[in-house]
């Protein structure tokens, strides 16, 4: 078991109830859908699960540790096993494409000499071989998202949380984003995206959890999904 | 610690964030050249204002005038009873024919004698206290013995002195506190601008697993770079500034500028620490808001 959720609420301080009682468990090597529409409580998982916010009640496990009860201290060590994917990418405009992911390696310590291979090792396998100096804004939607994958996987994350990775993208863009995506978690990576892109998740054969007001309302294949 | 291994890191990106954000570096140096410049100046100003309230002070005298009739013996007995009273730093005797030769010297003239016969001016005790502000005491104690008939410190004159420069003193002090709070504020200010434009690389360091310190390092490395150029400017030109004051003010008898090197290189040196301390508390408070939780 990886990751843990036992009756998970959260209440933000202006009284906004985001997830209620959730409690879900996801195994090592798992892709999972999250979804729901906006304001569901989709971004709030992600953001209970990499510690951004803690619940107002319930726990949750990491590989059987509560990051909850974590010293923090260890938050960042705990945040090194989890890449992070965002629908607007989120990348540094005044770094190059190369800068952008070796970024990830250099702000947790990473040794100089083995960034440039490790760089170049991942940037081959999104296909962004040939444009590590271009700059973020010089490329397509599609080829942005591949940078925030290549710097979501450069520190070899077990878990992998998309949020809406596609939804700035068009389908062409999206069905190509998902099946590096798939080929990710082949190799091994848990991957967690929230979307609510129903024609996606329906060609996908993958386990489903649908929220509504904060709360989960089923868990199923997608191929069950109408 | 891995500071020292990721030291080349940490001023990369300090350097790299401030040629970037060159407009902010420069506005951020200016600020604190200026604060400094001010702050500098409030310190130069208080510090020749003390030195001069000094001299005034230690030219404060005790005039005692002692009675005509006094045979020798008693005039010694005198000097030892005043020597003998604490606080007393000096005491010098100047009988009248000293005092009449003076006063000749001073009217410019040789025949004082014969315009009024005998020598009217009384033996008189010139007398320095340790501290200026016991005259008053010390003139009142003495007073008390007899054969003294008048005692003379520059009565009226000295108690509204020293209002005066506790005044001047209080002002400096509170001048220089509000400046200092003044300069703080500024350069918080220009830090949050340049932390702020910088929050998304912040919020990303955070979620890839950066520690805080590590988020840290580099900004302090800016700000501490900042405070030192920024003062190492205000110095300077507060140093070139005196110079010329010093250089082209003739010497004024009663108000003479402080040029000791042993007192203004100290002063300029502290004024350089308090450039780069400003540079790390602006960064310090600026980042604490990002990298809470």
């Amino acid at each position: 078991m990886l990751v843990q959720f036992y009756n998970v609420s959260k209440i933000y301080p202006n009284g906004v109830k985001a997830l209620d009682d959730v409690s879900i468990k996801i195994n090592r090597g798992e892709f999972v859908f999250l979804m729901g529409h906006s304001g569901a409580g989709k971004s709030t998982f992600t953001k209970l699960l990499n510690r951004e916010e803690i619940p107002s009640r319930g726990q949750i496990f990491i590989n059987s540790h509560s990051i909850i009860r974590m010293k923090k201290s260890q938050i960042p060590i705990m945040r090194r096993s989890i890449g992070m994917i965002f629908q607007d990418f989120k990348l540094l405009e005044n770094k190059t494409v190369f800068e952008n992911v070796a970024f990830a390696m250099e702000v947790i310590g990473a040794k100089t000499k083995e960034i440039r291979p490790r760089v170049l090792d991942v940037l081959s396998m999104v296909g962004l071989i040939g444009k590590e100096k271009s700059f973020p804004g010089q490329l397509s939607g599609g080829e942005q998202q591949r940078i925030g994958i290549a710097r979501a996987l450069i520190n070899r994350p077990v878990i992998l949380i998309a949020d809406e990775p596609t939804g700035n993208l068009d389908r062409e863009t999206s069905i190509g984003i998902m099946d590096l995506l798939y080929d990710i978690n082949r190799k091994g990576t848990t991957v967690i995206m929230a979307t609510h892109a129903l024609e996606l998740v329906k060609v996908s054969r993958k386990r489903v959890i649908v929220l509504e007001k904060g709360k989960i309302i089923s868990e199923t294949n997608a191929g069950d999904l109408r | 610690m891995s500071f020292f291994y990721n030291l080349k890191y940490f001023s990369r990106e300090a350097a790299v964030s401030m040629v970037r954000n060159r407009i902010l570096t420069i506005a951020t140096v200016t600020t604190i050249a200026i604060c400094i410049f001010i702050v500098g100046l409030a310190l130069l100003i208080t510090l020749n204002a003390n030195n001069f309230i000094d001299r005034l002070e230690s030219d404060l005298e005790i005039v005692v005038f002692l009675d005509n009739s006094l045979l020798d013996s008693q005039i010694k007995d005198i000097q030892s009873q005043i020597g003998e009273m604490p606080g007393i730093q000096s005491i010098a005797f100047v009988s009248k024919d000293e005092s009449l030769s003076k006063l000749q010297r001073n009217l410019n003239t040789n025949d004082l004698n014969s315009l009024i016969g005998e020598n009217p001016l009384p033996n008189t005790f010139k007398i320095k206290a340790v501290d200026a502000h016991q005259v008053q005491d010390l003139a009142i104690a003495m007073s008390n013995i007899s054969g003294i008939y008048k005692i003379n410190y520059g009565q009226g004159f000295v108690e509204k002195m020293f209002q005066v420069t506790v005044w001047v003193k209080n002002l400096s002090i509170a001048l220089i506190i509000v400046l200092a709070f003044g300069a703080v504020f500024l350069v918080a200010t220009s830090i949050r601008l340049a932390v702020f434009s910088r929050r998304k690389e912040i919020y990303l360091m955070r979620l890839i697993g950066a520690t805080n310190w590590f988020i840290r390092w580099p900004f302090f490395l800016e700000g501490i770079s900042m405070g030192t150029v920024g003062s190492l400017f205000a110095v300077l030109l507060l140093n070139i500034c005196y110079r010329s004051i010093l250089n082209n003010i003739p010497d004024i008898t009663l108000f003479t500028l402080v040029q000791n090197s042993a007192v203004l290189v100290p002063l300029f040196v502290s004024l350089l620490i308090i450039g780069i301390v400003l540079g790390i508390a602006g960064t310090f408070i600026s980042l604490n808001r990002f990298l809470k939780a």
